[in-house]
């Protein structure tokens, strides 16, 4: 049961907030912008829409969708939303979370050289590049928390409520590796599909019809889980326990601020600066990963 | 609540270490003075006392409105190339950054005799800023870097002073900032001289002699 209600919290909110950050950017470049719900009304299309399969796709490009699905519902099932009687909860800790993630894009890079069109062979190359700069960071960010707290279960993790420099730094750095990951501004454009410069949409542009909703919807899933994360670690607040309906009220209203309040901010960001060149994004990462060894420094010192 | 702004007076000195380009290098300063700034304004809150209130807000004036300002204006005036010139690359200027993080953290450590060992953090992060400020100063061409360095250095001196003395005399402060102001200024002079004569700002280049 609280399964369920954390997948359709999870399925249910994170297009919204997908929405919600381009209608934010548009509003902020005085755009009167798509409406917020727009992300529903486009998977709604690309499932009652019949999808064109290359003739020379192996089985590899046919499954890929469902991996990348499965990894994202999966992780998105990992994460301390809802542990009262959640029995889900304790199956996987912080680096079984990346792990199923990482699985998830192994198989997206897969498929994106499947077909063996030019683009699709660019983007892969790309993304391997971006994911193999940013996971160092990442890990070291998630070992600084973990040295924080004495774990590396999520649930001990959330049921602490401290916040210090060294979690601050982690955050900082988990914060630039979500923008290289969810394809945002200074590395990646989701808005674009110019050719020269997509990474994310190179790799699913042969994707159509229903697998393509597959794929959007885990890109969704994927960045509110990690907005979930850096949310979590800045605003900490325990997970849902409560059984009261107004307490349950009150902490789904809060749960959803400290996301959007993420998303407020990258989308401020992402209007702010301009777009990379694809090998600055090497130092912008390096950056990210210093940030990450300071974090663990800090956590090893114990501040 | 102190440690977190010494984290980011920490991160504004990594953005200067990897800016390549004037304009972020001079960013990267007003965010440092601006923590620095939050820094002056919490020892002062904690040891209630009024001349630190005045130095924190004399601080924010010159050293987060005033000169930045002043660097970007003069930037515009003598329409320099904004690349900096980098000797040593950003990545592994980061690195460097990263060691004298760590030998800032030992010298502390050596220099504060505390079984806390939060109590060598403050000084740590002077040390690292100064040590940042000569590296920007060694290992960038343009004369705009070489400001920069030594206000970075400056900064660092800055919080070695307010927290391991709580502040200099009042008037010191004051002298202190006055002359950091007036030697901007002058400094900006020379590079204007300089641009004039060179038609750069490339201090690698100034040892050879125009007649």
């Amino acid at each position: 049961m609280t399964i369920l209600l954390q997948l359709a919290l999870f399925i249910g909110v994170s297009p919204f907030l997908s929405g919600l950050i381009s209608k934010i950017k548009n509003n902020l470049r005085m755009r009167r912008g798509m409406s917020v719900f727009q992300p529903y009304y486009n998977l709604a299309k690309l499932f009652s829409k019949s999808e064109v399969i290359s003739e020379n796709a192996s089985w590899i490009f046919k499954l890929t969708p469902f991996v990348v699905i499965s990894s994202a519902l999966t992780a998105s099932l990992l994460v301390p939303v809802i542990i009262f009687s959640n029995p889900l909860v304790n199956a996987g800790d912080f680096l079984a979370l990346i792990f199923i993630l990482a699985l998830g894009r192994f198989f997206l890079v897969l498929a994106g050289l499947d077909t063996a069109s030019s683009f699709g062979g660019m983007g892969s190359s790309r993304e391997m590049f971006i994911s193999s700069l940013a996971e160092p960071a990442l890990y070291l960010a998630v070992f600084a928390i973990s040295l924080r707290f004495g774990s590396t279960s999520l649930v001990e993790i959330s049921q602490m409520h401290t916040l210090s420099a060294s979690l601050i730094v982690a955050a900082s750095a988990l914060f630039l590796v979500t923008l290289a990951e969810t394809s945002r501004i200074p590395v990646d454009n989701q808005e674009t599909h110019l050719e020269l410069t997509m990474i994310h949409e190179a790799m699913v542009l042969e994707y159509s019809g229903k697998r393509l909703a597959l794929i959007e919807l885990s890109a969704y899933l994927k960045q509110m889980i990690l907005f979930f994360l850096i949310a979590g670690i800045i605003f900490p607040i325990a997970p849902f326990g409560a059984v009261n309906f107004t307490q349950s009220f009150f902490w789904l209203a809060w749960f959803l601020a400290r996301i959007f309040i993420i998303g407020l901010i990258v989308s401020v960001l992402e209007v702010s600066v301009a777009k990379m060149r694809l090998f600055r994004a090497a130092d912008f990462l390096g950056f990210a990963f210093v940030l990450g060894i300071v974090a663990v420094i800090c956590a090893i010192l114990g501040v | 609540m102190q440690a977190i702004i010494l984290f980011g007076v920490l991160i504004s000195t990594y953005l200067m270490v990897i800016a390549k380009r004037s304009t972020s290098l001079i960013r990267a300063f007003r965010y440092q003075s601006f923590c620095l700034f939050l820094a002056t304004l919490i020892i002062a809150f904690n040891e209630k006392q009024l001349d630190l209130y005045i130095v924190a807000g004399l601080l924010f004036v010159i050293k987060v409105l005033a000169i930045p300002r002043y660097l970007y204006r003069f930037l515009n005036k003598i329409k320099a190339n904004e690349d900096l010139g980098l000797f040593i690359n950003a990545q592994l200027s980061l690195l460097f950054a990263l060691g004298f993080t760590y030998l800032a953290w030992v010298f502390a450590r050596r220099l504060i005799v505390s079984d806390y060992a939060l109590a060598a953090i403050v000084p740590a992060a002077a040390f690292f800023m100064v040590l940042i400020g000569i590296f920007l100063m060694i290992f960038r061409m343009t004369a705009l870097a070489q400001i920069i360095g030594l206000l970075a250095a400056e900064n660092g001196l800055f919080l070695l002073a307010s927290t391991v003395s709580g502040g200099m005399p009042f008037f010191v402060e004051i002298a202190i900032f006055f002359d950091v102001f007036v030697s901007v200024i002058i400094m900006g002079f020379f590079i204007y001289r300089i641009n004039k004569l060179f038609t750069h700002i490339d201090v690698n280049k100034l040892s050879r002699l125009r007649g």
